[in-house]
């Protein structure tokens, strides 16, 4: 009778999951009815923690509130704790703060002291159970066993499955589930004509086996890791972990059982002889925000960066929260300041990752270890290449270092044409230190140019001093050679100086030489070595080399020059040893080699590992007593053949005897489908987390998880296989009130698109979709000026925008810059990835529409599914029919089609219609 | 039966019940079911006592103002300018930059009794002065970080890491909005906080209540102008459509996600029109546009950013958003506080005292709380090289974390008091110290809102803007 009334309030009133299991049972269990009330009330001053623990006793444990008569079996009369929470004295009253428990809440206690007060270990804690199947009345439904605990639910609720959902929408979801963009409507049309009953099935496979499943399944694994691609805090700089991402994508599509996928990316560098793709896996605990503004002190990094990495362990292996015992016990769960510090040495061991950049205070640099990573297979096969190249090139260099030659052929020089005056007008590029009259010379050397160039004085020079003629050229690297030779023909006898420099540097480097021993007006190669060029006092050092861009020729003297010319031809560089020459070829392939490569940040622990203690009060700077590595001792044991390190951390998290991560992992994935978990508070299997609402099939989905040998794949097919999963997601209203969250899943799930999938949904509609998979991140089109507003590098403020192919990639492709990320899948509820995100929002907002109606980056799908529909043939009808099964799989009802073919009438305008198209709710909606 | 409207917002209330865990598990339900649905979700203001403040404009002055150069005059400083800080003040503590050792620089600048009140501040703010006797102004401020990006997250999400919501969304959730067309909480900034878009997240609650920067320019908010070939009729037909094949579905799925898209469409649509209206500060009248430095003596326009957003916070709160975060660039003065301070002051002076008398004048200022301060204060101790490169710099502070000054108005805060004291240097508190906690609790309880019991549930632990701390300062309020 009681059961019933209650079952009438709740519906009526507060459909909470856990008065709703209440209803199941007069008979109060510990820890379905008790420990919510003890937990959320007491344990604050009578838990787990003995610094902040009141009047001594416990009321987590049994025998400690026994023996303070707080709790005296089976007689609530003499049961203290009844008559502190129902004192009508607010002094006296429990708890001292907050809001008295309510009559409910006292009545069940007193039911459960009446009843023995037995307690139970908290439900999270033990192994899962394989329940026996429920006795079910509607028999022909199951198609799973998983659907026999979701209908014993129901049913005992009086609820109903829905019809199996049309055809259309049922495949619509299964792509949406499994790959992230709708089928298109030849999939369709191709599934609903199929007659085979194992169609259903055979799609599965076949999604599971595309490259779209990992891209859609990698994103919220990528908010558990908070990967991004830059520093967050101040400056915010640029950091390269795509690897790590793609990593994940590959990992998921490769089926990679989930302990392994654990392994690699908490140990991947400490298993025996490490694969490459292993180290990039722990980019997982290198993906913590970095703090690397000035004053920061480099332990305070470092202690910010490992407590991250303890709690987001925790979050994403045991579904708890690490963080409170960071400062002290935790006042909930039993896990101990000692044993919080005992998992933070396990990551202590790492070598130093950060420090000051340099004696100035300013900056802050990765010190971590790091391997080197190229954008694509096509460009790491050119990098292999050249490896070769350089390899081969470095054995001869040696081989020459040994046996010097001598001269070498002219077939193994290389030359330089600096100046041959055969550019578009050799006269511009001439300037002198007095007026002169510049012309092409009307002869020429003998093995010269075709061309050369005069620099003559008007009238003739008799004063002395410096007459020199100059040369421009575009910029030239000159720095593998060993000597340059020119041709000169003048009419003065003086010294010369034959320089080189970059326009308006004053780094210059001179050769010098005289003609007085030469034949004068007659043309000359001089040969100038490099190893003989020297700094003048004037020059503030030599040239850059690597960049010279002019040559002059100066005559000096003390005497008058008697002369009035200087005629210049062919200035070459050359390099004439053959070392020399390999040595630079060896220089310019390491360049192109750098410029192909960029590194990612991997683990690493040092040699001889810092010394653990716990923190006093969380503070670093307040070292405790000394700790070393271990693990919560209210879980399994950790075995003590695995090793005292990372390695031993992973194997210890996906043992088959946790409790924890094998529910932990069904329930995120059940969440992912479902929208909801069976525990709605995944990153919360604690004990202030809910309780399953299906226990059973919490369990049973666990344990076959395992048993399937961790495999994700296995699990979504199972789930995607029930009836449960492929009921219709329309309701009735009454339905719909009495169970608004689909508490029991007597519907098929329909939410909100992530950020994400809305972008890849409408790219695939609209027929703009790339589907390349992986490589470096990408810039879609976002508005201006955003990352100016980032206090940080100069280099770094301007976005680059993609070009081509890059402009449509998937959402999970676009950049993630934690202090500005891109605008328009914040406004659908992405997370900033600054710590690890369990469960995104689903938020439904004003900004949400002018984001689908005005981004540019929306509009252009608008405008290309508006060409696309408009090239379709057949009536304006027949494309609207086909243009609403692109958006959302099924037919349109008459009166929607009435809709839009009014639009149409009314616009004349197909970008219209394609625009509502991309807007409504159904198309980012999964139904 | 229950109607169908009635149902959502069980709904909607029941999840905020339960995911609050406020303690008010037992207001009435009558009294929720009264509600209706907006914009933001949660209307039901969750008020513990009665309000003080409905709205808040805080002034973010970003990279830390020096207190002894503008509100906590320090005569000691003249006889120590050129001495190292005695070594037991400077033990242990704390400096990003300059070393224990360096020297006391003193205040170049004069300060008076200002008001009938006397509040004291630095010749450098002369209009400020004029509005002296309605300002609250506490010497005792402390924080626990000693640079930027964390300053700048303890200041405003009481945590020196990335990860928590802001005071702005706490306010959101805790109040919800009283303009269904507008965000409850908006961004203003002529240059910014250094931790970026974290300073006003909203963290682990709901992304609703996360700050919408409301950007200079034509766009004041992303994507709110329709593209250059749709015209006003296509968009209306359009959201007509995308409204009535919504409704359809509706019809269909039941699903109430669909009906709140539906007002979504029609607030979006709305918001193209008002949004614009509402930042176009032009259409302020000419003595208006005056008061806030925004035309010189001459009616000529004047370019400031920080002006502009002070006279657009005081529309915004006429409409009704709760929470206008504005920040005003260019208070880090490592170097040259004899030019560059001077400038920085310049720039919001006539602007927070324009700011201020025109809420008083519309009978706003009772009801709105100012708040102007940075995420901490300065040295006493001159910095003099560039931390960077070394090199020489004209003579500034380094940042500091022991004390700083802000100070805030109306509101409910009282009128012409001076809180708080420093020892002689300006370097530690002497007496009644406000750490950001208690400045966020007292800020909270001006809201009506008791901090210890806005709460939310998040991994298992009841977070607080507050944390664990917080003590209202009662001292202040009126």
């Amino acid at each position: 009778m009681y059961s019933i009334l209650r079952c009438f309030t709740c519906l009526a009133l507060f459909l909470s999951s856990f008065i709703e299991a209440f209803a199941k049972s007069a008979a109060p269990s510990f820890s379905r009815d008790i420990r919510p009330i003890l937990s959320g009330n007491c344990f604050k001053c009578h838990g787990p923690d003995p610094e902040a623990r009141e009047a001594e006793f416990r009321l987590d444990r049994r025998q400690s509130a026994i023996d303070a008569d707080v709790i005296v079996p089976g007689n609530p009369a003499e049961s203290w704790i009844l008559d502190m929470v129902s004192s009508d004295d607010p002094d006296m009253r429990m708890p001292p703060q907050g809001d008295p428990l309510s009559e409910e809440e006292i009545d069940k206690l007193r039911a459960w002291i009446e009843n023995g007060a037995e307690y139970q270990a908290h439900w999270a804690y033990q192994k899962p159970d394989l329940a026996e199947q429920p006795n079910v009345r509607r028999r022909s439904w199951p198609t799973s066993e998983l659907d026999y605990f979701v209908l014993d639910r129901m049913e005992e609720a009086k609820l109903k499955p829905e019809s199996k959902a049309k055809s259309a929408v049922l495949l619509r979801r299964l792509y949406l589930d499994l790959i992230g963009i709708p089928p298109t409507v030849e999939d369709v049309t191709a599934f609903e004509d199929d007659p085979s009953p194992k169609k259903f099935e055979a799609h599965v496979d076949r999604l599971l086996r595309s490259p779209g499943f990992g891209e859609k399944w990698a994103a919220s694994w990528l908010d558990l890791a908070r990967y991004a691609d830059s520093n967050g805090y101040q400056h915010d700089d640029m950091r390269t972990m795509w690897p790590y991402r793609d990593w994940v994508i590959n990992a998921l599509n490769d089926g990679m059982p989930f302990d392994q996928f654990s392994i690699e990316q908490l140990a991947g560098d400490l298993l025996p002889n490490p694969t490459k793709s292993q180290l990039i896996a722990t980019g997982f605990n290198r993906n913590v925000p970095t703090n690397f503004s000035g004053g920061t002190k480099v332990p305070e990094v470092r202690a910010n960066i490992l407590h991250d990495r303890v709690s987001t362990t925790g979050a994403v292996w045991l579904g708890l929260t690490l963080e409170c015992a960071q400062c002290h016990d935790h006042k909930f769960d039993d896990i101990s300041q000692k044993e919080y510090y005992q998992l933070y040495a396990f990551y202590n061991k790492s070598i130093q990752e950060v420090d000051q950049d340099g004696d100035g205070m300013f900056r802050k640099l990765f010190t971590g270890r790091e391997v080197t990573v190229y954008p694509s297979d096509a460009v790491r096969q050119l990098a292999q290449q050249l490896k070769h190249d350089i390899a081969v090139e470095e054995e001869i260099i040696a081989e020459l270092d040994e046996f010097p030659k001598g001269d070498t052929p002219e077939a193994v020089s290389e030359k330089v044409v600096l100046l041959d005056f055969e550019g578009s007008d050799p006269l511009k590029s001439s300037s002198s230190t007095r007026p002169t009259i510049n012309s092409l010379a009307d002869n020429v050397p003998i093995g010269g140019g075709n061309f050369a160039v005069s620099v003559r004085a008007e009238p003739v020079l008799e004063t002395k001093g410096f007459f020199g003629a100059g040369f421009s050229f575009p910029t030239t690297d000159l720095s593998g050679i060993t000597e340059i030779t020119f041709w000169i023909k003048t009419d003065i006898r003086s010294e010369f100086n034959f320089q080189v420099q970059k326009n308006w540097d004053r780094r210059v480097s001179i050769f010098g030489f005289s003609n007085f021993h030469l034949e004068p007006e007659t043309w000359t190669k001089i040969v100038a070595p490099l190893a003989e060029f020297t700094v003048p006092q004037w020059s503030i050092g030599p040239v850059d080399w690597t960049s010279v861009q002019k040559i002059q020729i100066t005559a000096y003297g003390e005497e008058s020059y008697d002369g009035k010319y200087i005629m210049v031809d062919n200035v070459v560089g050359a390099t004439s040893s053959e070392q020399a020459l390999r040595e630079k070829r060896v220089a310019q392939l390491r360049v192109q080699l750098t410029e192909m490569q960029s590194s990612t940040m991997v683990m690493q622990d040092a040699m001889e590992p810092t010394q653990t203690h716990i923190m006093m009060r969380g503070d670093y700077t307040a070292p405790g007593d000394s700790v070393g590595t271990g693990v919560l001792e209210s879980l399994h044991p950790l075995d003590p053949e695995l090793p005292p390190n990372r390695l031993g951390l992973a194997q210890w998290l996906v043992d088959p005897e946790n409790p924890l991560t094998p529910r932990v992992v069904v329930n995120r994935i059940w969440a992912e489908i479902f929208g909801r978990g069976i525990v709605t508070t995944p990153e919360d299997f604690g004990m202030q987390g809910e309780l399953p609402t299906h226990p059973e099939l919490l369990d049973w989905l666990a344990i076959s998880f395992v048993e399937n040998n961790w495999s994700i794949k296995e699990l979504i097919k199972t789930i995607v296989l029930s009836s449960t999963y492929q009921q219709s997601s329309s309701a009735s209203a009454v339905k719909i009130m009495k169970d608004p969250q689909n508490n029991y899943y007597s519907r098929g799930p329909r939410f909100r698109l992530s950020a994400e999938l809305i972008r890849d949904s409408l790219l695939a509609i609209s027929g703009l979709l790339s589907d390349k998979v992986g490589g470096p991140i990408v810039y879609p089109v976002q508005p201006d000026g955003i990352w100016k507003e980032i206090f940080g590098p100069v280099d770094e403020t301007d976005y680059p925008t993609s070009s081509g192919e890059d402009l449509y990639r998937r959402g999970i492709y676009t950049v993630w810059r934690r202090g500005n990320p891109y605008p328009s899948m914040v406004n659908f509820d992405t997370p900033d990835r600054n710590v690890c995100t369990v469960k995104r929002d689903r938020s439904n907002t004003p900004l949400q529409a002018l984001t689908l109606l005005n981004d540019p980056v929306y509009v252009e799908m608008a405008e290309r599914f508006a060409k696309v529909i408009e090239g379709w043939d057949g009536s304006d009808q027949d494309k609207i029919v086909r243009s609403f099964r692109t958006v959302v799989s099924r037919q349109p009802s008459r009166r929607e089609l009435n809709i839009l073919m009014q639009l149409l009438e009314q616009q004349q305008s197909w970008f219209a219609v394609a625009q509502t198209l991309l807007n409504l709710d159904e198309t980012i909606t999964k139904s | 039966m229950m109607d169908y409207e009635k149902g959502i917002n069980l709904i909607k209330r029941r999840d905020f019940l339960k995911q609050g865990t406020l303690g008010i598990g037992s207001i009435a339900l009558s009294h929720l079911l009264e509600q209706d649905l907006s914009a933001s979700g949660i209307e039901h203001p969750v008020l513990q006592h009665p309000a003080r403040a409905k709205n808040v404009i805080f002034l973010h002055m970003v990279g830390g103002p020096s207190q002894m150069d503008t509100f906590d005059p320090k005569p000691a400083l003249d006889k120590w300018d050129g001495s190292p800080l005695p070594e037991e003040l400077t033990k242990g503590q704390k400096f990003a930059f300059v070393t224990p050792q360096a020297r006391v620089i003193k205040s170049p600048y004069s300060f008076e009794p200002r008001g009938e009140s006397g509040i004291v501040m630095s010749e450098l703010f002369s209009h400020l002065a004029t509005v002296a006797d309605e300002l609250t102004v506490i010497r005792s401020m402390k924080t626990n970080e000693i640079n930027h990006g964390s300053g700048e997250l303890f200041f405003h999400t009481g945590h020196g890491r990335l990860g928590r919501p802001s005071f702005g969304a706490w306010a959101s959730y805790g109040l919800g909005t009283e303009n269904k067309d507008l965000p409850a909480y908006v961004v203003l900034k002529d240059g910014g906080p250094v931790a970026g878009t974290s300073v006003w997240s909203s963290g682990f609650l709901s992304s609703r209540h996360q700050g919408v920067e409301f950007r200079k320019g034509q766009t004041p908010i992303h994507f709110l102008n329709t593209p250059d070939q749709t015209s006003k009729e296509e968009r209306r037909l359009v959201v007509d459509a995308i409204n009535g094949l919504n409704g359809q579905a509706f019809r269909h799925y039941q699903d109430p996600e669909i009906e709140t898209r539906i007002s979504q469409y029609e607030l979006a649509y709305r918001m193209q029109t008002s949004v614009p209206d509402l930042v176009d500060i032009d259409s302020e009248p000419e003595h208006v546009l005056k008061q806030y430095g925004l035309r010189n003596a001459e009616g000529g326009k004047t370019r400031n950013d920080f002006a502009r957003s002070c006279l657009l916070a005081r529309r915004l709160v006429e409409k009704g958003v709760r929470f206008i975060q504005v920040f005003a660039k260019g208070w880090d003065h490592h170097a040259d506080i004899y030019t560059d301070l001077p400038r920085s002051v310049g720039r919001v002076d006539q602007a927070c005292a324009g700011l201020i008398s025109d809420l008083k004048q519309r009978g706003l200022l009772d009801e709105t709380l100012v708040i102007w301060g940075g995420e901490f204060g300065r040295t006493p101790m001159v910095q003099e090289h560039n931390a960077g490169t070394g090199d020489l710099t004209e003579p500034g502070r380094d940042h500091h974390k022991e004390c700083f000054t802000i100070w805030m108005a109306g509101g409910g805060v009282k009128r012409g008091l001076t809180y708080g004291t420093t020892d002689e240097f300006g370097f530690g508190i002497v007496e009644n110290e406000v750490h950001v906690h208690d400045f966020h609790a007292t800020c909270l309880h001006l809201l009506g809102i008791d901090h210890e019991k806005l709460t939310f549930r998040h991994q298992g632990r009841d977070y607080r803007l507050t944390d664990v701390h917080g003590h209202v300062v009662h001292d202040i309020i009126a």
